[in-house]
């Protein structure tokens, strides 16, 4: 489809942007990250470790910006991201070790808040009135409070006192991480807890976006339609939900790119091993190749997760097809 | 028609029912008079209230209506905006929206079998089951505003493909589409419009694809809520002879409501007229063109620029509709009647026969009484048309 290639089209100009964006960030910085690195070493340092610093940052910071640009993005394509100066491991490997927990736990997480939340927000619209309305300030409340506070509390309640719940990190440390049954039941046993604190905390969001949105749709002509045209009313249903629902899947998208930032308090709280516990420490330490690294994972994310949620649009709004069709 | 036991049961079938039926009701509930058979009822209402709101602050929007319907007639309801119309039709049907609810009343449909036997149903107090049963294949319904009435994520086809997927359950897919194909022809679309979606077709595309779906399933009665109001004038020339066109073909009866009166005289065989939730007037069409006998019907119908014939000064109904919660006492319609006598501002006048081919109307210039003078232009004249007469400025009556 020709629509589909374009938006492609206009989603790799943005990463290109984006990326280009992530490469002079640091150059903009006050002060020269070598210097800040040397000065944070104590004792002496040679110049030979000096030029294995500069190396590391990718080689000839001597050389002319457009060509250090250039070399970036050569070892972009190469999949080469630098080295942490903190871990001395390629950005690359560590970043395929806690990019996959980020992801799973709060990838999973924000889909099931919006599933869980748009399904009751449907329910609540289509029986406006009723008692299943005061699932509304209950999901406000959870919203309401901090989520540090509500997680730390649910940790400790659930989790040390309890005793529901195993806590700290995001598998038993008995096990060895693979692929097999024992870890993979020990990863999901470790999410739980986490994954039902974010959902309380952003379930409210969806519930009341669908609920509102429903309550709109089910006013609209062509649900009385659908009702006079004697359809089953589990059909009625759904065909306000299917309309109500795509302001919800635009907000989606936004949530879905927020998730590898968002993860900071989460995997702060329960001690998760992804990517946000693993930025708070490369800025803590000043760890730049690391941090770029990041920077590029949650933009290109931030980027995948939009046109996923648009191409599900286009899917899902036939109107949204004509419009660009100037 | 026994009434008491179709309330019993919801459904009744009788089989006796064919000399009942040839009796024409000329104006109230039971008061049946003697008539020429006229074709069968299809529809009757009797004493149905809607109110909006419950308990204290409940609105009467419909108040004690009397209506029926044959079969393959055309009933006109007209009104402002806010006369009930809507609300009444839209009550019979079980099709209104929270707070309105039906007071009282009953609305009798005949779905007649195949065989030809009546099955009487109460929609008042029918289930959901049995509703579901009667919605689309016996009563059909078009909005005014087609692209709000169909679903905008749903291709044309698919539309129809969920309504004969209901309601006909042994039809096959082929069936399903060739089906569609006929019912689009017949509006005077072509097949391809099927994989369109409802905003990429034009304001009468729409009204047509929405009168094809309407007539999916064969239906004895289709209401029309002003269907062509949404519409310019030219597309509503031509959706109107498209459906009078397929009206004589398949028999169909129909409501039809709108504000606009004189569009009506030319398509109803009767005219209802509604002011403040109750009917004030009732005659069929030629006779309440040429003469009005209620205040209101004559603003009305000076309210309109004529279809056909000389042009006449536009004066329309000085005031507004009434508000329904703060409704006069008397006749509804007495702050706004030039006509108002002292009698209209205490009593309420009914809805009386005239004894003229079951004409009636509410209002006290007509009771009959000595001293009234029904003025000339709501005067019975007895030849043919009538003149333009403009309403004469109210004045106060004290």
């Amino acid at each position: 489809m020709r629509l589909i290639g374009r938006r492609l089209a206009l989603y790799s100009v943005t990463a290109w942007v984006a990326i280009s964006v992530n490469f002079i960030l640091p150059h903009l910085m006050p002060g020269d990250p070598i210097q800040t690195l040397i000065g944070k070493i104590q004792g002496q340092v040679t110049p030979q470790e000096i030029e294995a610093i500069r190396l590391s940052f990718g080689g000839g910071l001597d050389k002319p910006l457009l060509t250090q640009y250039f070399t970036y993005l050569s070892q972009l394509l190469h999949g080469n991201l630098g080295v942490s100066i903190t871990l001395s491991q390629p950005v690359t490997t560590i970043l395929k070790q806690s990019v996959p927990w980020t992801l799973g736990l709060i990838g999973i997480s924000t889909i099931l808040s919006f599933i869980i939340g748009t399904v009751c927000g449907a329910l609540l619209g289509w029986t406006r009135g009723s008692r299943l309305d005061s699932l509304i300030p209950t999901a406000t409340f959870f919203q309401a409070i901090p989520y540090f506070f509500l997680a730390t509390v649910m940790l400790l309640v659930f989790g040390s006192d309890l005793h529901l719940f195993p806590v700290l990190g995001a598998y038993s440390q008995n096990l060895h991480p693979g692929w097999t049954w024992a870890f993979a039941a020990s990863a999901v046993r470790y999410a739980e807890l986490p994954v039902v604190s974010i959902v309380l905390s952003s379930i409210a969001g969806w519930m009341l976006g669908m609920r509102n949105m429903m309550i709109t749709v089910v006013a609209e002509d062509f649900v009385l339609m659908a009702v006079a045209m004697g359809l089953p009313k589990r059909k009625v249903i759904m065909a306000a939900a299917r309309n109500a629902v795509l302001p919800s899947i635009a907000n989606l998208s936004l949530a879905i790119g927020l998730v590898v930032s968002g993860a900071l308090l989460v995997e702060l709280v329960f001690n998760y091993p992804g990517v946000g516990d693993l930025l708070l420490n490369a800025v803590q330490n000043e760890d730049y190749p690391l941090i770029q690294g990041i920077f590029l994972v949650i933009t290109l994310a931030v980027l995948a997760a939009n046109l996923l949620a648009d191409l599900v649009y286009l899917g899902l709004d036939p109107r949204t097809r004509t419009e660009t069709a100037t | 028609m026994s009434t008491e036991s179709i309330e019993a049961s919801g459904v009744v079938t009788s089989a006796n029912v064919t000399s009942d039926v040839s009796v024409v009701t000329t104006t109230h509930t039971d008061q049946r008079t003697g008539g020429p058979a006229m074709g069968q009822r299809i529809l009757d209402i009797r004493n149905f209230s809607v109110d909006y709101g419950w308990g204290e602050g409940a609105v009467r929007a419909v108040n004690n209506v009397d209506l029926h319907l044959n079969r393959s007639t055309v009933l006109g309801i007209a009104g402002e905006s806010g006369s009930g119309k809507s609300t009444l039709v839209y009550g019979f049907t079980r099709l209104l929206r929270a707070p309105g609810v039906i007071a009282g009343g009953e609305a009798l449909f005949n779905l007649q079998s195949e065989d030809g036997t009546d099955i009487i149903v109460d929609l008042v107090t029918a289930s959901e089951k049995e509703l579901r049963k009667v919605r689309w294949s016996n009563i059909s319904v078009v909005l005014q505003s087609a692209l709000s009435a169909l679903n905008p994520v749903l291709r044309v086809g698919t539309q129809f493909e969920q309504v004969l997927k209901t309601h006909r359950r042994d039809m096959s897919k082929a069936d399903r589409r060739a089906r569609t194909v006929e019912l689009l022809a017949l509006v005077g679309l072509n097949e391809d419009r099927l994989r369109r979606y409802p905003h990429e077709l034009s304001g009468g595309q729409r009204q047509r694809v929405m009168i094809a779906l309407a007539l999916a399933l064969d239906p004895q009665l289709v209401i029309m809520d002003e269907p062509t109001t949404a519409l310019d004038v030219v597309t509503q020339r031509e959706i109107i002879s498209k459906l009078f066109e397929l009206r004589s073909r398949f028999g169909f009866a129909m409501i039809f409501i709108t504000h606009d009166l004189s569009l009506l005289v030319e398509l109803a065989d009767e005219i209802v007229v509604m002011y403040a939730g109750e009917i004030v007037e009732r005659a069929s069409a030629q006779a309440l063109y040429d003469t009005p006998r209620h205040p209101y019907t004559l603003g009305l119908l000076n309210s309109f620029p004529p279809m056909h014939g000389v042009r006449t000064e536009l004066t329309g109904i000085p005031g507004s509709p009434p508000d329904l919660a703060q409704l006069p006492t008397g006749c509804n319609f007495n702050p706004r009647c030039p006509y108002a006598m002292e009698r209209c501002l205490k009593e309420s006048p009914s809805l009386a026969d005239l004894g003229e081919d079951g004409r009636s109307v509410a209002c006290w210039l007509h009771s009959g009484d000595a001293g009234v003078v029904v003025p000339v232009e709501l005067r019975r004249t007895g030849k043919g048309k009538r003149e333009p007469a403009p309403m004469p400025v109210k004045r106060d009556v004290s």
